[in-house]
């Protein structure tokens, strides 16, 4: 029954599919005769197509519309200036629902209808891997802020980038902040069991033990259980002076609770996308207070972080939307030191010329096209970090910022540099 | 040793949140033969009723959790007369799937009220006290007598009662019962109103302890499963001491397998019970 019911769907969306077709094609064919003489007049006019895919409702909705704005602000700029090497930047947004499912349908519309060259900024990592592989064989540039390993794991010809760091980046920093807070000499591990508990945990554990802290309990819990205590005692029985909870903020919850009832006296660590301003209600300002939380940070004293600042306004500062940012610069200028050809394959081959040093930092698209046209190298520095890419597509260096509960607020306190 | 005797007291404690929804599962089962698995949502409604007097009333928790056994009690009968009434003569596979449906439905109900965020009673949080080096908790204390106080006086009804001799009478043989004039149907009704009040107050323990969410009692439906069948179907006092031993059991596996396999214990603990001891401690056949 539900397969038949599948199966007329199926045909119900073929032949809409069918009847589109046709009518872009005679579209198409109208505007060809429309815009026949215009044609050898300004064939290196035709507009640039670039998607983006950020997530605008679901999950990511806090960040999307941010993320969105960040990169029409970048290419109004470039149009203004005169577009890549004479020729405008066409945008077309979808909106990712933070759904894979949903991504992915709006990704073969950005490849297949508007034949866009390049995609960005997908935020939940589920979503970026399910739009990778389509990106890959359509040969079609894409960034995205998602942290999974998965997400430049693998052959993908290099058409995938993210400046999200990747969990070894954050394991390390994590890992540096505590050794150099000097009185954080045993540390325990407790992470909820997810993809990202085990290698977060490696590196994390890894870079304490050679830096000569002690490891006293690591621990993975499952999601859901009506009570965390014998996990929590058996922490507590080694004595940590600090423990790591790598969670998500409704276990993160229940877990700090217990910790308070069991007047644990230590410090405890989390990612700032657990303890968060949910967190504090959920938990009580007490029981928050002193908290520490560590997330990317966008280089908020950064030329680049500036100039965006200025064209959209944050409230909560979140990392994503200067990503965006970066994304779209990095991708206009990758088009400029191509010369000729804009295509997906032109911008993965000149991404880490202008990224990456040698060259003169430049902060803008405008400074950076400038120096290209005079022949010369560049290393763009962005409003995220430093926008360094490894061979992978990774980023191999990111500020962090470290913030702690205080008075039931979330402040910052630090900027960890990898 | 102390370390061993938290993990008993936190077993303990486990086990006296998992008691309530037991000995409902368990009476209601041998009442009306077939595992009602809405158990788990009347917990959903019971801490989400007592969400609303205390954050939308502003009331106290205690006032809260009085309000949620009447609620959570009379959704429980709702869903009896609604549900499961016009189909008392089918198969108890058929009404088991039902309450499956059931729980579906309550568990979005509250979604669509209240959304899938996770929150929390505004009781504040309290130190533990130690004793002996035992850390034992002000709230799990409570939450330990007030549900051992519960079960003797459903027991004390069960057992000296006209009405709950009559509850157990109609378990026993429903035909008898009802040729003999027992008005069955009423009995089945105070019994469902009194099974969800139970699960209901268990909910807010619950919230009490961690954090409340759409999903807060179908997690725990395989334990209190686990305990009902160990404890022996239709027996109170089995429930609760199925309730403690799972509880225990749960806690302190974790001293010998990784916390990650905790759900499992439930599992092994049914099927264990099913094959050495099928009618469970207490005796009564499923």
């Amino acid at each position: 029954m539900g397969d038949e019911v599948g199966r007329l769907f199926q045909l119900e969306d073929a032949m809409s599919e069918l009847t589109r077709r046709n009518l872009l094609k005679t579209a198409a064919a109208a505007g060809l005769i429309v815009g026949a003489p215009a044609v050898g007049r300004a064939q290196s006019k035709e507009p640039i197509a670039i998607g983006t895919l950020c997530p605008l409702t679901g999950a990511g909705g806090a960040y999307g519309p941010d993320m969105q704005k960040a990169i029409v602000a970048v290419v109004e700029r470039i149009n203004k200036g005169g577009g890549i090497q004479g020729r405008p930047i066409q945008l077309f947004h979808e909106d990712s629902q933070t759904s894979p499912e949903a991504a992915v349908r709006a990704a073969r519309k950005l490849f297949d209808v508007n034949r866009v060259i390049a995609i960005m900024s997908t935020w939940a990592s589920a979503v970026t891997l399910a739009v990778k592989p389509l990106a890959v064989e359509a040969k079609v540039f894409y960034f995205s802020v998602s942290g999974a390993d998965a997400v430049t794991e693998g052959n993908h010809g290099g058409y995938i980038a993210r400046t999200q760091p990747n969990t070894k980046l954050q394991g390390q920093v994590y890992a540096k902040w505590v050794l150099s807070r000097k009185e954080y000499k045993r540390v325990a591990y407790m992470a909820l069991q997810t993809p990202f508990a085990l290698p977060f945990g490696d590196n994390f554990m890894g870079t304490l033990k050679s830096g000569g802290v002690s490891i006293t309990d690591n621990l993975i819990y499952e999601d859901k259980k009506p009570s965390y205590r014998s996990e929590i005692t058996r922490v507590l029985a080694t004595n940590p002076d600090l423990i790591m909870l790598e969670g998500y903020a409704p276990d993160s919850v229940v877990i700090a609770k217990e910790l308070y009832r069991l007047s644990y006296k230590g410090a405890i660590l989390g990612p700032a996308f657990s303890i968060n301003a949910k967190f504090i209600e959920g938990a009580g300002a007490e029981v928050a207070e002193g908290i520490w939380a560590i997330d990317p940070a966008p280089s908020f004293d950064a030329p680049a972080y500036k100039q965006f600042a200025a064209a959209v306004p944050q409230a909560d500062k979140n990392p994503y939307a200067p990503q965006s940012w970066d994304h779209v610069t990095l991708v206009g200028l990758a088009l400029a030191a191509g010369r000729g050809e804009a295509s997906g394959t032109a911008i993965k081959d000149n991404l880490r010329a202008v990224s990456n040093p040698p060259g003169t930092v430049v902060t803008s698209y405008e400074d950076g096209a400038k120096l290209l046209r005079e022949g010369k190298k560049i290393n763009y520095e962005g409003a995220s970090g430093s926008c360094d890419f490894d061979a992978q597509g990774d980023i191999l260096s990111r500020p962090f910022g470290v913030y702690q509960v205080r008075k039931g607020k979330i402040e910052q306190v630090s900027i960890v540099n990898p | 040793m102390t370390n061993a005797a938290q993990y008993l007291f936190n077993g303990l404690v486990t086990g006296g949140i998992l008691a309530l929804p037991a000995v409902a599962f368990s009476v209601l089962w041998k009442l009306l033969r077939f595992p009602n698995f809405a158990v788990g949502a009347y917990l959903t409604i019971g801490a989400f009723a007592a969400l609303a007097v205390n954050h939308g009333l502003g009331r106290g928790i205690e006032w809260a959790w009085l309000c949620a056994l009447a609620v959570t009690g009379t959704v429980a009968w709702a869903v009896d007369r609604v549900v499961f009434h016009p189909m008392r003569d089918r198969r108890p596979f058929a009404l088991a799937i039902a309450s499956i449906g059931v729980t579906f439905f309550l568990e979005n109900t509250v979604r669509f009220i209240w959304g899938n965020d996770y929150r929390s009673y505004d009781v504040p949080v309290t130190r533990a006290l130690v004793w002996q080096g035992l850390r034992i908790g002000r709230e799990q204390l409570m939450i330990l007598g007030v549900t051992v106080l519960l079960v003797v006086l459903v027991q004390a009804f069960l057992g000296w009662t006209r009405l709950g001799v009559a509850m157990r009478a109609t378990a026993n043989n429903p035909l008898l019962a009802r040729v003999k004039g027992l008005p069955t149907e009423r009995i089945v009704g105070v019994a469902t109103l009194g099974g969800g009040a139970l699960a209901g107050g268990a909910g807010v323990f619950l919230g009490l302890d961690t954090t409340i969410d759409p999903l807060l009692g179908s997690g725990l439906i395989i334990a209190v499963f686990a305990a009902a069948i160990l404890g022996g179907i239709g027996s109170a006092p089995g429930a609760l001491l199925g309730a403690l031993i799972v509880g225990v059991m749960e806690e302190t596996s974790t001293l010998v397998i990784p916390p990650t396999y905790k759900s499992a214990v439930g599992f092994a603990i049914i099927l264990a019970v099913l094959l050495v001891r099928p009618q469970g401690l207490a005796g009564g056949r499923p």
